[in-house]
């Protein structure tokens, strides 16, 4: 019987192990959150105040300064639990995350430098959201269940900042800022 | 309950048999190396399991080339598949 029973979670674990990415850390969410913020408050108050000229390059700046500092955190926490827990970082399925992630991630920032470039660049938030959305519900089945309900909330928000135009950085600042910050939370305290 | 206990495969009693099973139900294919990682063994310890897997026809090998490495990856059989997933049954039902 304790045989059985231990051989059943010895299944269950190497399943998980093999086919999912458990060293994501919910201080990676939380740092993003917190980044995505400040990234946000420096557009809305700071660059948003200049010229179009001069805000334009400024504002590609700020959201390239944000995506880099939140992936280094992600990659420094998933280190750090992966060591913690023995699991190897970088193996086949890490390669399967990558390229699942990168495909919609990059589509949507080709799209958003588009819109940028004809001057729509009010539409810039809600693609971002959407293709960042689309971009965790594809990579979620290899990792843990809660970034599927974290991409279909994006896409909503993504929508949500398409139809209320002039509240783009609204819309952005909630689902890069706060969603990041409660899935993390909600992550951490379950997994880490 | 004997009944029961005939269902379970002795090919598995050993916790890497089921483990290496386990690993292959949920990937399409896992090459030598991420599979004794993932179960941390030896060289010689995983091949001896694998060997006997190929054996009963459970798992199949493909041998590639990645330049001049060789390089192994295993893939469960349609056989293999109905056999573990009548032993996860009948280990459920022992437990029940």
């Amino acid at each position: 019987m304790e045989k059985q029973i231990e051989d059943l979670k010895a299944i269950r674990e190497m399943m998980e192990r093999s086919s999912k990415f458990l060293s994501l850390s919910g201080l990676s969410g939380i740092m993003a959150g917190v980044t995505a913020i400040t990234g946000a408050a420096i557009a809305y108050f700071y660059i948003l105040e200049q010229p179009r000229a001069v805000a334009v390059p400024l504002l590609i700046l700020d959201a390239s300064l944000t995506l880099i500092i939140s992936i280094g955190f992600g990659i420094l926490f998933s280190v750090r639990k992966a060591r913690k827990r023995n699991l190897k970082l970088v193996n086949s399925l890490t390669r399967k995350i990558i390229y699942s992630l990168v495909i919609p991630l990059v589509t949507g920032g080709f799209f958003s430098l588009i819109l940028i470039s004809r001057d729509q660049i009010e539409l810039v938030a809600a693609i971002t959201l959407i293709f960042y959305g689309l971009g965790l519900v594809n990579v979620s089945k290899y990792t843990l269940d809660e970034i599927h309900y974290l991409g279909l909330t994006e896409i909503v928000l993504g929508i949500c900042a398409a139809i209320f135009l002039y509240h783009g950085i609204l819309f952005w600042t909630i689902g890069f800022g706060l969603c990041h910050i409660v899935y993390g939370f909600i992550m951490y305290r379950k997994y880490d | 309950m004997e009944n029961i206990i005939a269902n379970l495969n002795k090919a598995f009693e050993s916790r890497i048999r089921l483990g290496i099973m386990s690993i292959l139900m949920v990937n399409d294919s896992v090459d030598f190396n991420t599979m004794k990682d993932l179960l941390e063994l030896t060289d010689g310890n995983l091949a001896s399991h694998i060997k006997a897997l190929e054996g009963l026809e459970y798992i199949q090998s493909s041998k590639q080339f990645i330049g001049r490495k060789p390089n192994t990856r295993f893939l469960i059989t349609e056989l293999g598949r109905k056999s573990f997933r009548d032993h996860l049954n009948a280990l459920e039902n022992l437990i029940r």
